[in-house]
């Protein structure tokens, strides 16, 4: 079922991608690219992001061999790395608005904040989740192995940081190439 | 003759503690797969009769030439709303009403997977269906055609907010579409019956789980469209204006890559039907079981590389357009397979004439016309002259009509009495039959001429040019006519619950397994599943010296 | 001016099956084959299906005939027979499409029609004229026509002249055309874009070389002066009011581009994108209350006592 979901939502990324690769052969678009995006700041948050899929993964991990402590700490671990991912993005989206580049500003403006937002706030979904079953696992409903939950939210977990990967190269990084 | 356990939901079944009599808070709060199914049912036929009445203001005003019944403002809502009611909230819901019911019944299964999801998803639906009717009451229609085209849909040239509601309204019902489709998709897999394997499985349920994958991937593409769409005018985003550099061609590729695999959406579930009507009515196996399958497998992946023939005249380019022509030209081949398996299947049969199978048979020779017209179309100078013409009204209509809604009526008059426990009258269904055919055929095969004698569609009003007067004349007769068969059809319906003849188990010595469970099946649908050694479990059940599986080798022959 | 047709001498059509040019002679001929093989395929299911249905119908409830499901041969036949035929028409068609929309190179437009909401706007580069909805071209030469649109989706589709373009807001696309023989083509805006979309039609002069060169210069003259007094007084109105902010009339600083151009309106043959016909009772309704005869029109209503009317009339009427 999971699957299912992460399938329909990669299709509809990849709708928001498609768009904007579109819009990025117009004029004047990829010198926006570089003048207003912060590739080295959010290069580093990428990394963070990236990372909180390794840390979720080590908490499945621990799940399935019953270490119920570092399962506990691994979760927090992902939604401390995930949260400062959405405040760099915060700290990207302030810096840009106060360019005033904005979702009306320019065709830039508009297919960058749809396809970063829409990232960003499956990101939120994500940490929201997470927060649920470490709260869940903190009152000790994961103490036995054999349930699906963890898996699940992993799936979803790592296709966000996937969808990410494809984003940034092609937000950050293909500009500069 | 061992009888074998099923799979059960992880979860117990909710509605099994449901008692029977709570009346209509049993329906609204009901997780069974078999009310949900109804209610979709339902749904659909009140949207038709809503899309219908529509269509037949627009067809009054088409009548005769420089009409001054309806004005403009208030035909392109009407029109632009019956497109929509009838893709997205008539043949979606009965679609997903006939495999809401019967797909669980068919695998031998007493649930869909999830059963409170498959609640949310008929409620999104049925939601999102009244968020876009409201919007009439709200201040106007959407009124810029069921594609809604930028940047006739920017806020600048429609600012009453009948396109918000658009938005709205397909983006709850889809996300209901997506979530019924996920759920179906489990359910197949997981939740068949043990002893059934993939290749036992009914061709219906095979097009279902085929169709299933087909939404998952072919929605977002719409979803996205539409949230952009709501983000250019709330927000003044610019993904469609070009004035602020955004692309109005844009809209038309998000949109046709859920459009074009939509048209098969709501056909493959159709060829599924067809699939148990022909050789139940014809006492035959069906003809070429894994070409059925096959070919429909070939048409969902098509169904994504052929987007481009709604946009030929876009100018998109020779190469583009020629790639796109033969992926559509193409398509029509697994299609061609489909029909003739079908004649195959008659072939040698003993053909009984239901009113079912008549719809049955009547669809060969009408969605022939209609694929036909539609290779037409995909021949790029053809298009170049007949798209968005009265021609392409014609295609759409005969492979819609003659298409989906024929194997919609075709499943009703065939799965009526397991569903509700009564008959439909076969005497009044066979004049709603001939009623509906010639009325369709006098509305739309008219309109083929129209469209080469140069009628574009979506016109309030034409000029008296030579001819013009009399076909459309012709043609809103015809759409009367079916008016009056729908009509028909509903009391037939309604005459059926109340004082209809009971039905049967098994009326039609059918083959599968929904027709083993009592009519209407129990709330629980099955304690014990017969086994099922091939395709056709209940005949080798009832037949069993003469089982399919008894005889394996022998069926590649033909007489 | 000497007016160089006359409407009721020449029928007007709008019907693919009237080919006036090279371009939609090879449509008609591809699509009259089609039809045939499509014909052919429609009766081979007809024929079978009426065949099979009354050959096999059966009124015993209880017999089972032979339970066959498959053979292989026919199922590849069944694959082939339609393959063969797609291949046919997918290059016929191909030829068709190279004859007809040859690579453009770096040929300039002879024409630029540009679409409005509900209404035509033509320019004739190199040339001095503008003009609108009455669209003259000449015959016998291979045109490059472009188009665009102002606002939303239009699309130009003259049936006899062939394939039909849309015309997208930001984009250029071209259309070649090869007119036969004079006379009047009438054709229609083939994309829906929005009230008024059905009375968006068009209407194109074809003429002769010679009598198009004289058309032409007749349409490169400014307006004159009026000479009626009538009409004298319309002028006044329509540079002192709104009109001259939204029309253009060379010769006069009305110069606005919001609505058709009207220096020869007197002219044309119809009003309002083919609407009417143009004479000066429809003239006159339509500046009473344009909304109530085109409703949904970008023109406003306004309120002027009879007479100004009239005289606005007598003006525009007198603009050939
Ligand atoms: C149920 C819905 C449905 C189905 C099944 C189809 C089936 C097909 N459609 Fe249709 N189509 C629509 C619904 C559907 N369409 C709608 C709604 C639109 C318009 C949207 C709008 O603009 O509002 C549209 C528009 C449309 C266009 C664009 C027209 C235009 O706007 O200019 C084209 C062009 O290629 C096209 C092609 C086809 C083809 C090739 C098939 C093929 O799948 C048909 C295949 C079937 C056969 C060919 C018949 C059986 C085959 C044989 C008997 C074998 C022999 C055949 C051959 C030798 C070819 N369709
Ligand atoms: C499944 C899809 C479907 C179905 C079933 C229909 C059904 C019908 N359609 Fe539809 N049509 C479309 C899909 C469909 N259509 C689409 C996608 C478009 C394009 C829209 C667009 O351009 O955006 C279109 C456009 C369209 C047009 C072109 C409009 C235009 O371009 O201006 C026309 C014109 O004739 C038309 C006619 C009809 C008619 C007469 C029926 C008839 O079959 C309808 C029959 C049903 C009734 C008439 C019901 C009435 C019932 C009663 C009155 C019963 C009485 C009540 C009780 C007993 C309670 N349709
Ligand atoms: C806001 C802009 C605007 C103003 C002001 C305006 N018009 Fe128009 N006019 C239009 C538009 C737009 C059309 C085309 C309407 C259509 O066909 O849909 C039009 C059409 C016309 C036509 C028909 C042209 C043709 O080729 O068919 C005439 C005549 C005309 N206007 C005269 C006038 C006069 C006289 C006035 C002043 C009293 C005036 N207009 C003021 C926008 C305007
Ligand atoms: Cu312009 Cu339709
Ligand atoms: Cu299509």
């Amino acid at each position: 079922m999971i699957k299912l979901i992460v399938g329909t939502e990669a299709m509809f990324f990849l709708a928001l991608i498609m768009a904007f690769v579109y819009f990025s052969f117009s004029p004047g678009f990829r010198s926006h690219q570089l003048l207003n995006l912060d590739i080295k700041a959010t290069g580093v948050f990428s990394i963070l992001l990236f990372s909180s899929s390794f840390t979720f993964w080590r908490a499945e991990i621990n799940y399935h061999q019953g270490k119920i402590k570092q399962l506990r700490f691994w979760l927090l671990f992902t939604i401390v790395l995930g949260g400062i991912f959405l405040l760099g993005q915060g700290r990207e989206y302030i810096s840009l608005l106060n360019n005033n580049v904005n979702l009306s500003s320019s065709i830039f403006g508009t297919s960058f904040f749809t396809l970063t937002g829409f990232h960003g706030l499956h990101v939120f979904v994500g940490l929201i989740v997470i927060a649920i079953i470490t709260a869940l696992a903190f009152a000790g409903d994961y103490n036995k192995p054999g349930s699906s939950v963890i898996d699940s939210v992993g799936i979803y977990w790592h296709f966000v940081d996937i969808v990410w990967l494809f984003v940034f190269t092609i937000v950050y990084v293909v500009p500069h190439l | 003759m061992k009888l074998i356990l099923l799979p059960e939901p992880e979860e117990p079944i909710p509605s099994l503690s449901v008692s029977h009599n709570q009346g209509l808070l049993q329906w609204i709060s009901s997780v069974d797969h078999k009310q949900i199914g109804i209610m979709y049912l339902w749904l659909s036929v009140i949207f038709l009769v809503a899309g219908g009445i529509e269509i037949l203001l627009v067809r009054w005003q088409l009548a005769v030439p420089n009409n001054h019944f309806l004005n403009p403002e208030v035909f392109n809502q009407l029109f632009t709303m019956h497109g929509t009611t009838m893709i997205f909230f008539v043949a979606m819901p009965a679609i997903f009403g006939f495999n809401t019911y019967l797909v669980p019944l068919m695998i031998g299964a007493n649930d869909m997977a999830y059963p409170r999801l498959n609640a949310f998803s008929f409620w999104m639906t049925f939601f999102g269906g009244f968020l876009l009717y409201f919007s009439f009451l709200a201040g106007g229609a959407p009124d810029a055609g069921w594609f809604n085209y930028a940047p006739l849909n920017e806020y600048n040239y429609s600012s009453s907010p009948g396109i918000d509601y658009y938005c709205s309204g397909l983006l709850l019902s889809g996300i209901g579409t997506v979530t019924a489709s996920a759920n179906f998709v489990v359910t197949i897999l997981k939740y068949r019956v043990n002893s059934m394997s993939l290749k036992q499985m009914p061709l219906f349920v095979w097009m279902m789980l085929i169709n299933s994958f087909l939404i998952l991937a072919a929605f977002p593409s719409l979803n996205a469209a539409l949230v952009m769409l709501l983000l250019d005018r709330q927000l003044h985003a610019h993904f469609f204006s070009a004035a602020g550099g955004g692309s109005a061609i844009l809209w038309q590729h998000l949109f046709w890559l859920f459009g074009h695999p939509e048209v098969y959406i709501v056909i493959l579930p159709i060829f599924g039907i067809f699939s148990e009507v022909f050789p139940v009515y014809s006492r035959k196996p069906i003809f070429g079981y894994a070409f059925i399958i096959g070919s429909g497998m070939a048409i969902a992946l098509l169904a994504f590389g052929v987007w481009v023939h709604h946009m030929f005249a876009t100018g998109l380019g020779n190469t583009v357009n020629n790639f796109f022509a033969a992926s559509s030209m193409l398509i029509g081949i697994p299609t061609g397979v489909k029909i003739f398996n079908w004649l195959a299947t008659m072939h040698g049969g003993a053909i009984r004439f239901k009113v079912s199978m008549m719809f049955a048979i009547a669809f060969l020779i009408e969605f022939t016309i209609g694929g036909l017209s539609g290779i037409s179309a995909a021949l790029v100078p053809i298009d170049w002259q007949l798209t968005d013409t009265y021609y392409v009204v014609a295609h759409i209509h005969y492979v819609f009509i003659g298409g989906t809604l024929f194997g919609l009526f075709s499943g009703l008059f065939y799965w009526f009495p397991k569903i509700s426990g009564r008959m439909l009258d076969e005497k009044l269904g066979k004049w709603f039959f001939w009623l509906f055919v010639i009325g369709f055929n006098t509305c739309f095969l008219v309109q083929h001429a129209l469209g080469a004698m140069g009628m574009a569609r979506r016109v309030y009003s034409y000029p008296d040019l030579p001819g013009w007067g009399i076909l459309n004349l012709i043609s809103t007769v015809g759409g009367f006519i079916m008016a009056i068969a729908v009509g028909l059809l509903v009391y037939i319906i309604i005459k059926a619950l109340k004082t209809g003849e009971k039905a049967l188990r098994d009326p039609w010595d059918a083959n599968t397994l929904e027709w083993t469970t009592s009519s209407p099946p129990e709330l629980k649908n099955f304690d014990h599943v017969i086994p099922v050694n091939g395709a056709r479990p209940f005949r080798d059940f009832k037949r069993p010296d003469d089982a399919d599986w008894k005889k394996n080798g022998q069926q590649w022959k033909i007489n | 001016m000497k007016a160089t047709f006359d409407l009721a001498l020449i029928s007007s059509t709008q019907s693919i099956f009237d080919a006036a040019s090279p371009q939609a002679e090879k449509i008609i001929r591809l699509s009259y084959g089609f039809l045939v093989a499509a014909s052919g395929i429609l009766l081979l299911v007809i024929i079978l299906t009426v065949y099979i249905t009354i050959r096999f119908s059966s009124k015993t409830n209880t017999v089972e005939p032979r339970q066959i499901s498959g053979n292989s041969k026919l199922e590849i036949l069944m694959v082939s027979f339609p393959m063969v035929l797609v291949v046919i028409f997918y290059f016929w068609s191909l030829n068709t499409i190279n004859a007809i929309n040859p690579d453009r190179a770096d040929q300039k437009p002879d024409i630029i029609i540009t679409g409005h909401q509900w209404w035509w706007e033509a320019v004739y580069p190199g040339e001095k004229v503008i003009t609108a909805n009455e669209i003259h071209l000449p015959t016998g030469e291979k045109l490059l026509l472009q188009l665009n649109s102002a606002d939303v989706i239009h699309d130009w589709w003259v049936p006899s002249f062939g394939a039909k373009i849309d015309m997208i807001p930001g984009t250029d696309n071209y259309l070649w055309v090869t007119i036969n023989k004079p006379g009047i083509y009438e054709g229609t805006c083939s994309e829906f874009c929005g009230q008024q979309h059905a009375w968006m039609r068009i209407m194109v002069v074809a003429q002769s070389p010679k009598d198009y060169n004289t058309w032409l210069t007749a349409h490169a003259v400014k307006a004159g002066l009026p000479l009626d007094t009538l009409a004298r007084a319309g002028a006044a109105i329509f540079m002192g009011t709104s009109c001259s902010s939204c029309h253009s009339v060379q010769g006069t600083f009305a110069n606005g581009i919001a609505g058709p151009n009207l220096t020869h309106f007197g002219s044309r043959q119809t009003m309002l994108a083919g609407m009417m016909d143009n004479n000066p009772e429809n003239i006159n309704n339509w500046l009473t209350d344009p909304q109530k005869v085109k409703p949904g029109a970008h023109m406003p209503r306004f309120i002027f006592g009879k007479d100004s009317v009239r005289e606005l009339t007598a003006y525009l009427t007198q603009l050939k």
